[in-house]
């Protein structure tokens, strides 16, 4: 029993860091039609900063969140009104294209800025946490749930309580009409994106702490953003959440599988994002459009 | 344009065509072929391999070149990158032979690039010597061009038990979290194999996807059967993960030791003290005492490296091999006395020498079973060897204490 306690609890904290990393993937895509494949780097830039900070001052990690959100927001403004509005109103395919191209890019500039070699913010708190019997809750993956629950908390609180949170409410429903009322497209999208690109900063912070980063560690996040999205259901930011928690309690209990069960860890968490697709297109949470 | 233009135009080209080919002392060089993950998953152990080919050129290109009969032969090594994809390498590996007129191959960085690889060389019957590949598959396909200087993945975790044997409390049961990709599932199962032979018994043994970054699952189903020793078979980020893990969850072990990870200086910095009391099996350590009948001593190989790469510490065994395959084909080239690829390729067979890495010697499927593992272990942030007996620089610290008493 205490076992199943345990795993429930680790998956919980796993999924911590797929929220963060699906709301900014989720709020792209939701709005601005974009399939970012480019997160996955935003996601390890916001892990490097964190990385550098920790290491040359000092800097408690998750001090430095709000650095990797301010710093992440204008770079992925800039990216937006410099860059991705230009094929804005192309065919899906140009966006791959370019976020694809944005992605190898991003890459290679890390490669060349800090090399390849393997990194890690290991705080001296690191490995302690509460302790209840033989369950164990760490610290830092508690914390780092928390901070993901904030960070969609304020997402939220963004879209459904400021004006320009309304305005890309209002561009999501209906474009041209958004466009009739006055609301200045370029702004609202770059702010979108910028929005997007700190929360992925905020969830690469939060993925410094829990692994080790190179350049390329990014990668498997953009597929694993696409999954926590499509399980949740695009839309709204709550359904986000609820898909980061479901997939990293699904990734926890695949790989607790006796003997060589666990290799399937990822086929079972895809393949439920198949089911999903089939049964239920709009997500656990999602509302159909 | 007139006439006179076009011959006078005519005549430039001739003369930059004839200025550009051939050496200037009419010497030809070999040029050697290598396909590396210079970016991708593997770009970290790639650079480490890259800079072992480049100490021996620098050393063997300072010398004037491989001696032929007599006639020295600078040497030239073209690299491409294959973005650790093996299949990419492959394809690399085949450019390198046909269009860049490779005439000697260098193996890529780990298993999966170089059994693509291997047989690529079989295929245009090249000679490939390689030093980062240690699974058994790839030289249990019966191929003749393929020869490996490092000891095979089954050993990587076997000296890690023989170490075990001799200490006392013995332990006695082992879990065993494995990686999915053929390297890692060798060392798995030659210790699945090996440990019952000494005593010890497998009490878990679990397969996580290959690059897997979460393996909190996996750590609890070790802590769950309480075992004394924690093997972890699989790649450095792995080895981060798992450690960071233990911690985490309170997994402790009387001995904790990864096959790759832990010997080299990232993982150190990575995990701060956290890294403390991880053992691991090596290739190399600076504190074997091999004497090398060519090339350098270990110790001027290890100045050597931090001369050319200041501030990286000292050379990872990852360095080391690579070199080791450069020795062994310059060896095979002078006692062959001749590049024609198959009197290389016996010559390799037929190979039997010691250099600071160790003895080079391949069995009958071209890989080296003739050199021991040797096991290290970080003690307070450094490296040491601790096993065998008679290169250890320092006592295992054994057994490693629990998480809450560091």
């Amino acid at each position: 029993m205490a076992d199943f306690v345990q795993l429930v609890i680790l998956g919980l904290l796993a999924g911590g860091v797929y929220v963060a990393v699906g709301v900014g993937f989720g709020l792209v895509w939701g709005v601005l039609n974009i399939v970012n494949l480019a997160h996955g780097a935003l996601v390890i830039i916001g892990s490097y900063i964190t990385w550098q900070l920790f290491t040359t001052l000092h800097l408690d990690p998750f001090l430095t969140l709000p650095v990797d959100a301010v710093a992440l927001f204008v770079l992925g403004y800039a990216l937006q009104r410099g860059v991705i509005n230009r094929i804005i109103r192309a065919p899906l395919l140009f966006t791959f294209l370019l976020t694809f191209g944005l992605n190898l890019v991003a890459i290679n500039v890390l490669l060349f800025i800090f090399g390849s070699d393997f990194r890690s913010v290991t705080p001296a708190y690191s490995g302690q946490g509460l302790e209840f019997g033989s369950v164990v809750i760490p610290y830092v993956p508690l914390i780092s749930l928390g901070v993901a629950i904030l960070l969609s908390a304020a997402l939220a609180f963004i879209l459904n309580r400021t004006r320009i949170g309304l305005a890309i409410n209002a561009i999501a429903a209906d474009r041209d009409a958004a466009q009739l009322v006055g609301i200045d497209l370029r702004h609202a999208y770059a702010v979108t994106f910028g929005l997007g690109a700190a929360c992925a900063g905020v969830a690469g912070g939060l993925i410094a702490m829990s692994q080790a980063i190179t350049p390329t560690a990014g990668e498997p996040y953009t597929l694993q953003a696409f999954v926590v999205v499509i399980l949740g259901g695009l839309g709204r930011v709550s359904a986000t959440v609820v898909g980061g928690l479901a997939f990293g309690l699904v990734e926890v209990f695949a790989q607790s599988i006796p003997g060589s069960g666990s290799v399937f860890a990822n086929a079972i968490a895809f393949g439920l994002m198949v089911l999903v697709l089939v049964t239920r297109p709009q997500g656990l949470l999602g509302r159909l459009r | 344009m007139t006439v006179r233009k076009l011959a006078l135009l005519a005549a430039a080209a001739v003369a930059a065509v004839a200025c550009g080919s051939g050496t200037s002392t009419g010497q030809t060089t070999i040029t050697l072929g290598a396909p590396l993950g210079l970016t991708g998953s593997l770009t970290k152990e790639s650079t480490l391999t890259q800079q072992g080919y480049n100490l021996w050129l620098d050393w063997i290109n300072a010398s004037g070149g491989i001696v032929v009969n007599g006639v020295k032969h600078p040497v030239v090594i073209k690299y491409y990158d294959d973005t650790s994809n093996a299949n990419q390498s492959a394809v690399l590996m085949q450019k390198l032979i046909t269009e860049d007129k490779a005439q000697f191959l260098l193996g890529p960085y780990g298993s999966a690039a170089t059994a693509t690889d291997a047989a690529i060389a079989e295929q245009n019957q090249i000679p490939m010597v390689e030093a980062n590949g240690a699974a058994q598959s790839i030289f249990n396909q019966g191929y003749k061009y393929t020869f490996g200087v490092l000891s095979p993945a089954n050993k990587y975790l076997e000296g890690v038990i023989d170490m075990a044997a001799t200490l006392s409390p013995k332990p006695t049961t082992i879990a065993m979290l494995s990686a999915d990709d053929n390297f890692s599932i060798e060392v798995a199962d030659a210790i699945n194999s090996y440990a019952p032979t000494k005593g010890m018994r497998v009490v878990l043994y679990k397969k996580y996807k290959n690059g897997a970054t979460n393996l909190s699952a996996e750590v609890q189903a070790a802590k769950a059967v309480n075992a004394d020793i924690v093997l972890n078979s699989g790649h450095l980020q792995e080895a981060i993960a798992i450690n960071k893990a233990a911690k985490e969850q309170k997994l402790n072990a009387k001995i904790f030791a990864y096959s790759v990870g832990p010997s080299t200086p990232d993982f150190i910095a990575a995990l701060g003290n956290d890294a403390n009391y991880v053992y691991d099996g090596s290739q190399w350590t600076p504190q074997v005492k091999y004497t090398p009948a060519f090339y350098l001593t270990v110790s001027d190989y290890v100045a050597a490296y931090k001369a050319k790469y200041p501030g990286l510490g000292d050379p990872d065994y990852h360095v080391a091999e690579s070199t080791a395959a450069c020795l062994a084909l310059q060896r095979a080239i002078e006692n062959a006395g001749s590049l024609d690829p198959k009197k290389v390729r016996d010559a390799l067979a037929a190979l039997d020498v010691t250099v600071f890495f160790g003895q080079i010697k391949f069995d009958s499927r071209g890989i080296n079973i003739y050199k021991p593992m040797v096991v290290e272990q970080i003690q307070a942030g450094v490296h040491h060897t601790v096993f065998p007996a008679d290169v250890a620089d320092a006592q295992a610290k054994y057994p490693t204490p629990a998480w809450d008493q560091r």
